[in-house]
């Protein structure tokens, strides 16, 4: 049975068809009201604001196999709780000492056969909610199968940016940073590492994190399904700019482009064939007054970090543990910093001429360029396209 | 019919005593009564409470609202980190050794603990491993690694200067904990009162008993983790430097073999405090004790082998994912067992609700919501989700906010009156309670939800289109009603110290040994050694003619430990060894502080073992 | 009632700093002293399984040598593994001797003990000394890293074992011991120092030996 079949829904509508299964579920349901309380407190939240990263609206197989076990641990915690609190509140309320009474209650010590049921049925569930999980375990672990095609990407946590290396199918060879784009209904397996401390690449919305740790690569296989744009970020504490080590994922449709909402407005998406297309272009020269942002782009020794792909003189960094993200398309990017500024040339410009000041710790030195030059520079590299 | 009165009946007993205790500092400064050990332990850790908790305010002040900008950076994470190093190490760990140095003895009817002079040298490793790592904020900056110390971010590539602070001050601790771990397992089953039979030790002190011996043998493996990484730090050695083929796994491995277990240290003794209390309470006995005792000693055999789960993300692989997984949720049925038991004991009792009940019986649905988010944790697909966000944080607050701090402020209000003879105000408690009660729901219940939202913790700013405002300005506020709650509750503390009603042998009409002596128990702690029938020995010896505990005619002949410097100076010398490393950061030759230190700790050695006590 | 009272273990009021206990007073009929010993040993094993765990997870993971087949000398690491063997034996004399109450010929068996427990730390100095002039230093690789830490606590435990044997050796020559509590006194450093020497045994079986069976 596929996840997707055994909802929440789907079970309840099977277990409506039995008697004693609807008077489990009435039961069921007489807990869950008793639970009430808290629950609206916790939907209290949710109802003031969208949560354009709830774990729980999954976009991919993973997603929906996390989502699976929420939705019924969650219903199972309630009653289990509601239990709990009903016990307990009827007994502080039933059992209150009268005034004047000053007698013992009963001295009773145990009961064997209570104890042993109320080991039993915590135990049966355990063993319940076990044996789906560790399906659940593999299930997610599992490798795609070598013989379909399987997109795979070299996903890299430095401090505090992703960078990302296509290794086949149409974009092998790509390198981009903190924006992934992948084809939708695809196997995709990235390779997590990292090139200093520990990072941890986190889109909510597709499902599980999985930890970047340095030395180590472990692979993250799952298939998206729905395009559009998802917002993430790093999840394991990696220093002083941990909050600022934003990712998107960026859904491609893989046949014609679509409109998708993004923060409540319509953005239209390209197919991934013509998005790769796009990237595999050498960067466009800068002409009229953008050479001058190229030269200072130069001059400031930019490129010892920084690649682009097709202009003179900018393509000399050796890649290394240190290099910066590759700037080819930086133009096309919607944030900036890993998704710390929306991008545009005001926000490069801020972003160049003191570093520092927008994430802590930056490796990016502060002044090596004058506010005046980093204007220059941040227009040339919008134009990168 | 006996009562507690019969006790005043019996001679004090007779001493023979070395030298005789001093009055005043040297009296502070060189005891080895282990009532005033507890209560320097507990007096420590409320004090760090309150400075943990001003960590956590601060940082919340942060998260208040988006993008703001109070605390940024390693200032935030030097924050995050102290607060969790401070809560977990110098607040509930010392108050649980409180509860556990003044209260073990005189559970099990004895008049000390086994070794009197080591129990008062890991109280001063403890005081001074807390004050080594909070030098870190005089000497230098607070450690920002997190208090999980994950390497490599804890190395000197990456770790800023704190962190040398932090592995120097747990090194202390972990010292401290080992000793006394050992010398409390050898008083609680080898100083008990005749006839009490382990089926009979009272059940704080059987969790005591199973916390000892995990804070034994847990404790050893982080000594190692940290011992790597100050090798690596000081002298360069490769243990975590992935560039010469380490593996960060290895940290996280030694880390959470020390963490688990660690977990149910620090709860344990509160599930303890709650099986006291709400008997007491409920006028009736514990339901299932045998059952209660087992649960307890079940969790801390399985708490060693459940470390894994903290590692669901790291990769350790489908089958090490799966193991660890299945073992984890069996933690689930003994807790359910405790769970049910307590509310057996409240079932059919005639119950009264003084503060120290009010928080025994709150312990339960708050901890019960903490347990059942772990059961969520425990499911390996799910928490691949909720690792490392804030519906963790949100879990592991309610077990050790609702359960193990709501359970040791319970204790406090029990004990209070036979530590100090003085009651504590209801009134005020009752408000302590409700803010805090309050407070606490108001902070941590929202971060389930800033969780479910995709909110990542440790993470000093958010910006305002996350979806998480409402969430996090409701947490900020939780936190200044438990901040006013716990302030009351010291200053109650405070102002009972002078204005308390006398409370007398036994307040509580209480049922085991530490009420059957004077409110504050005299240095011998009971008069005469007593008899146990029952495991509850007063309450049989005040309702049962045949279990009445016998007063013997006759004063007993006892030997009284003496006071002795001793500890201290071996203590001093282990912390010269400790700064003399630091200091070798310095200038290399300050190692010779540490040489200075070993031979302290020699000397007093052999003073401490050819002095006569 | 009187039966239970029978059945009560009896019980020592006071407490026993550095053993001055016997044996009948107290729960378990095992003196505190003792008692603490198996508890710390155990504390003991959990430490010393970290360093030795830790050296066989890294074990072949190291970039680059020395590798360990070339620096340990099985000659040398041997002799000195038959020292620390031998000293157990004299530590089980010793044991004996003070049960017999024979102090003085006790004491003859603790400088004994301690003399080839400081003899087998020098054999250690040696051997780091030799490792190093080969090259292989704490921070050459993951194999020298954990070698050393873990063998340099080992040798910090016999250092300690032999401080404590000749401290019990000054307290039996100033009369502090008297012939009542010594018996427990000299088994538990006894304890002690078997269990160190069974660590040697191990690591010298897993690290030294079967580097060189494959």
């Amino acid at each position: 049975m596929s996840y997707r079949l055994l909802t929440i829904r789907a079970l309840r509508d099977r277990l409506a068809r039995h008697p004693a299964g609807r008077v489990a579920l009435s039961l069921l349901h007489v807990a869950v009201t008793a639970a009430l309380p808290l629950l609206l407190l916790w939907l209290a939240g949710c109802s003031t604001e969208p949560a354009p990263r709830d774990t729980h609206s999954p976009v991919s197989d993973n997603g929906e196999i996390s989502s699976f076990f929420y939705s019924l641990l969650l219903y199972l915690d309630a009653a289990i709780l509601a239990i709990v609190v009903a016990v307990w509140a009827y007994a502080l309320v039933k059992f209150k000492k009268q005034d004047g009474d000053d007698t013992l209650p009963e001295q009773s010590h145990g009961n064997m056969k209570l104890e042993v049921i109320w080991t039993a049925i915590p135990t049966l569930i355990v063993v319940a909610i076990t044996v789906p999980m560790l399906v659940g375990v593999f299930k997610m672990s599992k490798r795609h199968d070598p013989n379909q095609p399987v997109v795979e990407v070299d996903v890299t946590g430095k401090q505090w940016w992703w960078e990302f290396d296509y290794k086949n199918g149409v974009g092998a060879g790509l390198h981009t940073a903190n924006e992934l784009h992948l084809p939708a209904d695809t196997a995709i397996t990235l390779h997590m590492t990292s090139a200093d401390v520990i990072h941890a690449w986190w889109v909510p919305r597709l499902g599980g994190k999985r930890d970047a740790n340095p030395g180590r690569t472990y692979p993250m296989s799952f298939t998206p399904k729905v395009p559009g744009i998802y917002d993430g970020q790093c999840a394991e504490l990696c220093g002083s700019s941990h909050a600022l080590m934003g990712t998107k994922l960026i859904v491609h449709p893989i046949a014609a482009e679509i409109e998708v909402e993004y923060k409540g407005q319509k953005v239209k998406i390209e197919s991934y064939d013509s998005w790769v297309k796009a990237q595999q272009q050498p960067a466009k020269a800068p002409v009229a007054e953008l050479e001058k942002g190229l030269k200072l782009f130069k001059e400031r020794t930019c490129p010892s970090c920084h690649l682009i792909n097709g202009l003179e003189g900018t393509d000399v960094a050796a890649r290394s543990a240190s290099s910066g993200p590759n700037l080819t398309h930086v133009g096309s990017r919607m944030g900036i910093a890993a998704n710390t500024l929306v991008n545009n040339p005001e926000n490069i410009a801020k972003w160049i001429s003191k570093p520092s000041a927008v994430k802590p710790g930056a490796k990016m030195p502060d002044g090596l360029v004058t506010p005046e030059d980093a204007k220059t520079i941040a227009a040339f590299l919008s134009s990168l396209k | 019919m006996a009562s507690v009165a019969d006790f005043a009946q019996a001679q004090a007993p007779v001493y023979h005593q070395e030298r005789p205790a001093k009055s005043g500092l040297v009296d502070w400064l060189t005891t080895v009564d282990h009532k005033k050990i507890g209560i320097l332990y507990g007096t420590a850790g409320v004090f760090w409470l309150l400075i943990g908790g001003l960590e956590a305010l601060l940082f919340r002040l942060q998260l208040a609202k988006p993008d703001q900008d109070l605390f940024i950076g390693t200032q935030y994470n030097g924050l995050v980190t102290m607060h969790a190093t401070t809560m977990v190490f110098l607040a509930v760990m010392p108050m649980i050794a409180g509860f556990s140095n003044y209260f073990v003895p005189l559970m099990i009817g004895a008049r000390d603990v086994a070794f009197p002079r080591l129990n008062a040298f890991s109280w001063y490793t403890f005081l001074f491993g807390s004050l080594v790592i909070n030098a870190s904020i005089v000497f230098a900056h607070f450690p920002a690694g997190g208090w999980t110390g994950y390497a490599p971010l804890s190395t000197r590539a990456y770790g800023n200067d704190g962190m040398d602070f932090w592995w120097a001050g747990l090194v202390l601790l972990a010292i401290s904990s080992m000793v006394a771990g050992v010398n409390f397992v050898v008083t609680i089953l080898n100083m008990r009162a005749p006839g009490m039979t382990l089926m009979r030790v009272p059940v704080l002190a059987w969790m005591m008993l199973v916390i000892q011996f995990l804070l034994a043998f847990s404790f050893p493996p982080i000594a190692v983790g940290l011992i790597f990484l100050a090798f690596d730090r000081t002298f360069g050695a490769v243990f975590y430097e992935t560039a010469m083929g380490g593996d960060p796994h290895l940290w996280q491995h030694l880390f959470w073999l020390f963490g688990h277990p660690e977990v149910y240290v620090l709860i344990l003794p509160s599930m303890g405090i709650v099986s006291e209390v709400l008997p007491v309470f409920a006028r009736r006995p514990l339901f299932g004790q045998h059952a209660v005792i087992f649960s307890g000693v079940f969790i801390g055999f399985v708490g060693f082998g459940v470390w894994g789960h903290h590692m669901f993300t790291a990769g350790m692989g489908p089958i090490a994912d799966a193991v660890f997984a299945a073992t984890t949720a069996v933690i689930a049925i003994p807790t359910g067992v405790k769970i049910f038991n307590w509310l057996g004991t409240l079932w059919g009792g005639k119950l009264t609700f003084p503060v120290a009940m009010l928080f025994a019986i709150s312990f339960i649905p708050m901890f019960t919501i903490g347990g059942l988010s772990g059961v969520m944790h425990a499911n390996a697909p799910l928490d691949l989700q909720q690792h490392d966000s804030y519906f963790v944080v949100a879990h592991f607050h309610y077990v050790l906010v609702g359960g193990a701090l709501q359970g040791l402020f319970s204790g406090i209000y029990f004990y209070f009156p036979k530590i100090t003879g003085k009651m504590l105000s209801e009134a005020l408690g009752k408000a302590h309670f409700w803010l805090f009660l309050i407070g606490m729901n108001m902070t941590f219940w929202p971060m389930h939800d800033l969780g479910n939202r995709g909110m990542p913790r440790r993470i000093y700013t958010y910006p305002a289109d996350a979806g998480w405002n409402f969430d996090n300005l409701l947490a900020t506020a939780g936190v200044f009603f438990m901040a006013a709650g716990t302030l009351i509750m010291v200053y109650n503390m405070l102002n009972s110290l002078k204005n308390g009603k006398e409370a007398g042998r036994d307040p509580w009409d209480a049922n085991t040994l530490e009420w059957m002596t004077t409110s504050p128990p005299p240095a011998h702690n009971f008069d005469f050694t007593p008899v146990v029938f029952s495991e509850r020995p007063l309450f049989d010896h005040k309702h049962t003619e045949d279990l009445a505990i016998p007063v013997p005619s006759e004063a007993e002949q006892i030997h009284m430990p003496s006071p002795s410097w001793k500890p201290l100076v071996v203590a001093t010398g282990a912390l010269l060894i400790i700064v003399g490393l630091l200091l070798f950061n310095v200038a290399p030759l300050l190692w010779l502080v540490s040489v200075a230190g070993a031979l302290t700790v020699v000397v007093g050695i052999y003073q401490w073992v050819s002095e006569p006590v | 009632m009187s039966a239970e009272l029978a059945t009560a273990p009896g019980h020592d009021a006071g407490h026993d700093d550095h053993g001055h206990v016997s044996a009948e007073n107290n729960f378990l009929g095992l003196p505190n002293i003792k008692l603490a010993m198996w508890a710390f040993l155990g504390s003991e094993c959990m430490f010393f399984g970290s360093l030795i765990g830790t050296y066989f997870f890294y074990h072949g993971k190291s970039l680059g040598g020395p590798l360990p087949t070339q620096v340990f000398s099985l000659t040398i690491t041997s002799i000195s593994t038959f020292l620390l063997l031998m000293s157990s034996m004299t530590m089980a004399l010793a044991v004996d001797a003070t049960r017999l109450r024979k102090l003085s010929q006790a004491r003859a068996y603790i400088l004994a003990t301690a003399v080839l427990g400081a003899t087998f730390v020098g054999f250690q100095i040696y051997e780091f000394s030799q490792f190093v002039s080969e090259g292989l230093k704490l921070q050459t690789s993951l194999f020298g890293s954990t070698f050393f830490v873990m063998t340099g606590f080992h040798g910090a435990h016999v250092t300690v074992g032999v401080i404590w044997l000749t401290m019990l050796s000054m307290l039996i020559s100033n009369g502090k011991l008297n012939k009542d509590k010594a018996s427990v006194t000299v088994e538990v450093a006894g304890l002690y120092w078997h269990f160190v020497d069974i660590v040697w045994i191990v690591i010298f079986t897993f690290v030294y030996l079967l580097e060189f069976i494959k």
